[in-house]
C-alpha cells in the first residue's frame, strides 16, 4: 500500500505529441491518497491523453510519471492490477450480460470482488441478465464503473463519467463517486462540467492545448482570479456599453453568451447605479441577477473561451 | 489458462449470440454442402460402369471369356493394353481395370487332363469407389465362377485374385465438392476473423483490454483458439452433411486431413489479422473481406477440378493459397488426384501463414 503522505500519482513535465500536435505539452501534478482530483478544460485540452498514460495505455514522450511511486513504463502491470479504469464512451462485448461481463473481467485480476457486490454497489440489480447493449447510457456508464471496480482498486479512473446522461443518471453516478471518496480511494475524473468538478473535486487542475493552466480547490481558484461577484442581465442596446463600466463598483463589464455581465466589488452600488441608469434610459434590466463567480467564469477569464462550445 | 479460456467462452458467446455470424460462420457452408450436393448428386452415378478390359492370353478361351463379361449388362468393357488402362483410370476414364493374365488356354487344358491349374484374373480398383467398386468386384467373381464350371467342369481354373488399389480421379462430383467446400469454409472463418476484430478496435473494447494487467498474447490466442473450435465445428458439420445426405466416401486418412484442417484455418487466420491490421472501420473491413474472399472463392479452382481451367487462370489459381488448401483436403479426405505433392501444399499454407503473422505482428494497431 501507499505510504500516507507519499502522493499516489506524481507527473513532472510530461509530454506527449501525435504527429505535430502537442497534445500535452509540460504537464505536472501529484494527487494525495484518498483525494479526488478534476482536470477540467475543453475537448482537446489533453486531458484524456494524459490519463492515458497515466493507465499505461500510452507512452509518454518525455517527463516523469509514477503511480504508486512506480514508473508507468517500467511496471505497468503491477500498475495495471491496482487500478480501475473507466474510458470515455466504450462500448463492451455488446452481447455478453452484465454478470458475464464482470466475471470476465474478474479473471483478469489477483485481486476480485464478488460480481454480486460490484452490481449491487452500482445498483444494476435488475439488470444483472441484461445483454450490455440493451442497457440504457446511463445503466452502460454504471456498468462500466462496475468494470472499473472488479479489482477493488486503490486508484480510480474515470474518463468524463457523465457526459451524454440526463440529470438523474448524472446525479446517481455523482453518489457513486462520492461514496468511493469515502471509502478511500484516490479519483482521477476528467469532465467538461464545471458544476461536476464543483461537486466532486478536492482540487481541479483546468487544462487548456496541454497545459494546466489553473490548479487548487475551486475556491482557491475562483478566489484567485475574482475578489468581485457578477451582476447579470440579458444584453440590450439600451445601455451604452462604457457607461456600465463606469457604474460604482465594477471593476469589469463584459459579454458571455447574451448576457452583460458586470464583475463588481461594491454589489449595492452597482445596482443602485444600474437602475437609476434604467430610469433615466426608460430601458429594463431583464432577468437581472447576482452570483458569485464559478469555474466557468475562471476558465473564461483564463482562457477566453466558454468551456463548452 | 482461466484468463485465457475466460475470454475464449466470452468470444464464443459472442459468436453464437450473433444470427448473422452464426449463420455466415455454419450455416452458409452447409447450404453450400446440400446446394451443390442436390445439383451434381444426378451426374455421378450412371447406370453403366466402364471398364478397362486387358486381356493377355489372346486365345479361343480368352475369347470365350470375354464373351462373357460383354453379356454382363452393367459392364461396358474399353479393351486395350494394360498400360493405357491403368492410364484411363487415373484419369477418370474407366472405373475399374479387369486383367486376364496369360495361361488361360493352357491351364484350361492342364484341368481337363487331369492335372488341375489355375490362372487368376487380377483387378484394379480405387477402394474410395466402393459402390462401383463392389459392382465389379461381384460382377467378376460371378464370371470367373461360371467360366470354371463350363470350361472345367467345376474345377477353379478361373480364380479372382485380390483387387490391386489405383487411386481413380471418377469421384463422384459431390465427393470432390466436400473438401472443397471444407475448404471454402475455412478460409471464410480465417478471413471473416478480420471482422470482429476491427470492429473490437472501433469500439474501444481492445483499448479497454489494454488498460487492464490482461496480457496481449492471451487476446490474440483466445481468437486463435475460438476460430480453431469454429473450424472443428465446421469440419463436422460440413463431412456430417456430406456423408448424410449425400453418402460422400471419406476415405483418406484421419490425422492428415485434420493437419490440414488445422493448417487451413491457422492460414486464412493469419490473413484475417493481417487484414484486421490495415483496416479502420468495420464497414471497411466487410467490404474488403468480401473483395479478398470472392476471388479466393471462385479462383481457387475449388468448386470445378482445376484440369478444367483455361491455362491463364490456371497459373492464377497457382498463386492462390486457397488451392493448395482445397487440394491438400481433396487429397488426404478423398483421395483426389493432385496438384501439388501434399508436402508442398503443406508448405505453402505454412508459408502463407508465417508471412501474414509476421505483417499483422509489425502492423497491428490496437486502437
Amino acid at each position: 500500500m501507499t505510504q500516507s503522505g507519499e502522493p499516489v500519482i506524481r507527473v513532472s513535465d510530461l509530454k506527449k505529441c501525435y504527429g505535430d500536435v502537442k497534445a500535452v505539452d509540460g504537464v505536472s501534478f501529484e494527487v494525495a491518497r484518498g483525494e479526488v482530483f478534476g482536470m477540467l478544460g475543453p475537448n482537446g485540452a489533453g486531458k484524456t491523453t494524459t490519463i492515458e498514460v497515466l493507465e499505461g495505455l500510452r507512452s509518454p514522450d518525455s517527463g516523469i510519471v509514477e503511480v504508486f511511486g512506480l514508473d508507468v513504463c517500467k511496471h505497468p502491470e503491477s500498475i495495471k492490477q491496482r487500478i480501475g479504469v473507466q474510458l470515455q464512451s466504450v462500448s463492451l462485448y455488446p452481447r455478453l450480460t452484465v454478470t458475464e461481463l464482470l466475471d470476465l473481467f474478474g479473471t483478469f485480476f489477483k485481486n476480485r470482488v464478488p460480481t454480486k457486490q460490484l452490481i449491487d454497489a452500482v445498483d444494476l440489480d435488475e439488470r444483472a441478465n441484461a445483454r450490455s447493449m440493451d442497457l440504457s447510457g446511463g445503466q452502460q456508464q454504471r456498468l462500466s464503473i462496475a468494470l472499473a471496480l472488479v479489482n477493488d482498486p486503490d486508484l480510480v479512473f474515470l474518463d468524463e463519467p457523465t457526459t451524454g446522461l440526463d440529470p438523474q443518471a448524472r446525479r446517481s453516478l455523482w453518489d457513486l463517486v462520492k461514496g468511493l471518496q469515502e471509502k478511500g480511494k484516490s479519483v482521477v475524473l476528467t469532465t467538461h462540467y464545471m458544476e461536476e468538478a464543483t461537486e466532486l473535486c478536492d482540487r481541479v487542475a483546468i487544462m487548456d492545448h496541454g497545459h494546466i493552466l489553473e490548479m487548487g480547490t475551486v475556491p482557491e481558484l475562483i478566489g484567485r482570479r475574482f475578489k468581485e461577484r457578477a451582476v447579470f442581465f440579458d444584453s440590450t442596446a439600451k445601455f451604452p456599453a462604457e457607461r456600465l463600466g463606469k457604474l460604482g463598483g465594477v471593476t469589469r463589464a463584459t459579454q458571455e453568451d447574451g448576457q452583460t455581465v458586470l464583475y463588481s466589488k461594491d454589489v449595492p452600488d452597482t445596482i443602485g447605479g444600474l437602475l437609476a441608469m434604467a430610469d433615466e434610459l426608460s430601458a429594463e434590466p431583464h432577468n437581472l441577477g447576482i452570483r458569485q463567480a464559478t469555474l466557468e467564469d475562471v476558465f473564461l477569464d483564463l482562457t477566453g473561451r466558454a468551456l463548452r462550445d | 489458462m482461466k484468463t485465457l479460456i475466460a475470454l475464449t467462452i466470452a468470444n464464443l458467446k459472442g459468436l453464437t449470440r450473433d444470427r448473422a455470424a452464426l449463420f455466415w460462420t455454419f450455416f452458409f457452408p452447409i447450404m453450400f454442402v446440400l446446394l451443390f450436393g442436390v445439383l451434381f448428386s444426378g451426374s455421378g452415378s450412371s447406370s453403366k460402369v466402364t471398364v478397362g478390359y486387358v486381356d493377355q492370353d489372346n486365345t479361343a478361351a480368352s475369347a470365350q471369356l470375354r464373351a462373357a463379361f460383354s453379356q454382363v449388362p452393367i459392364l461396358d468393357l474399353q479393351s486395350g493394353s494394360l498400360e493405357s488402362e491403368k492410364a484411363a483410370m487415373q484419369n477418370g476414364d474407366v472405373a475399374a481395370v479387369i486383367v486376364i493374365p496369360k495361361g488361360l488356354q493352357d491351364a484350361v487344358a492342364q484341368t481337363k487332363s487331369g492335372k488341375p491349374a489355375s490362372v487368376a484374373i487380377q483387378l484394379y480398383t480405387d477402394p474410395s469407389q466402393t459402390q462401383t467398386t463392389q459392382v465389379v468386384i461381384d460382377a467378376v467373381n460371378s464370371i470367373a465362377g461360371g467360366f470354371s464350371l463350363v470350361a472345367s467342369g467345376g474345377s477353379q481354373v478361373l480364380t479372382v485374385g485380390a483387387p490391386l488399389t489405383l487411386a481413380s480421379t471418377n469421384i463422384s462430383t459431390v465427393t470432390y465438392l466436400v473438401p472443397s467446400i471444407l475448404a471454402m469454409a475455412l478460409m471464410q472463418l480465417g478471413v471473416f476473423a478480420a471482422v470482429p476484430l476491427v470492429q473490437q478496435r472501433e469500439k474501444g473494447i481492445l483499448k479497454r483490454l489494454g488498460a487492464t494487467p490482461l496480457q496481449r498474447w492471451k487476446l490474440v490466442a483466445s481468437n486463435i483458439l475460438l476460430r480453431l473450435v469454429v473450424a472443428a465445428v465446421d469440419t463436422v458439420l460440413i463431412i456430417g452433411v456430406g456423408i448424410a445426405v449425400f453418402n460422400v466416401q471419406i476415405v483418406g486418412n484421419v490425422l492428415l486431413s485434420l493437419g490440414f484442417v488445422f493448417l487451413g484455418a491457422g492460414a486464412f487466420l493469419a490473413l484475417g489479422f493481417m487484414l484486421a491490421s490495415f483496416l479502420k472501420t468495420e464497414e471497411q473491413a466487410t467490404g474488403v473481406v468480401q473483395v479478398v474472399q470472392m476471388p479466393l472463392m471462385f479462383l481457387s479452382g475449388i468448386f470445378f477440378p482445376f484440369t478444367f481451367m483455361p491455362d491463364f487462370l490456371r497459373s492464377v489459381a497457382r498463386l492462390l493459397p486457397l488451392t493448395y488448401l482445397g487440394d491438400g483436403l481433396r487429397q488426404s479426405m478423398v483421395n483426389a488426384p493432385q496438384i501439388a505433392p501434399l508436402g508442398i501444399d503443406a508448405l505453402i499454407l505454412a508459408g502463407w501463414m508465417v508471412v501474414c503473422l509476421a505483417i499483422a505482428a509489425r502492423s497491428f494497431r490496437w486502437e
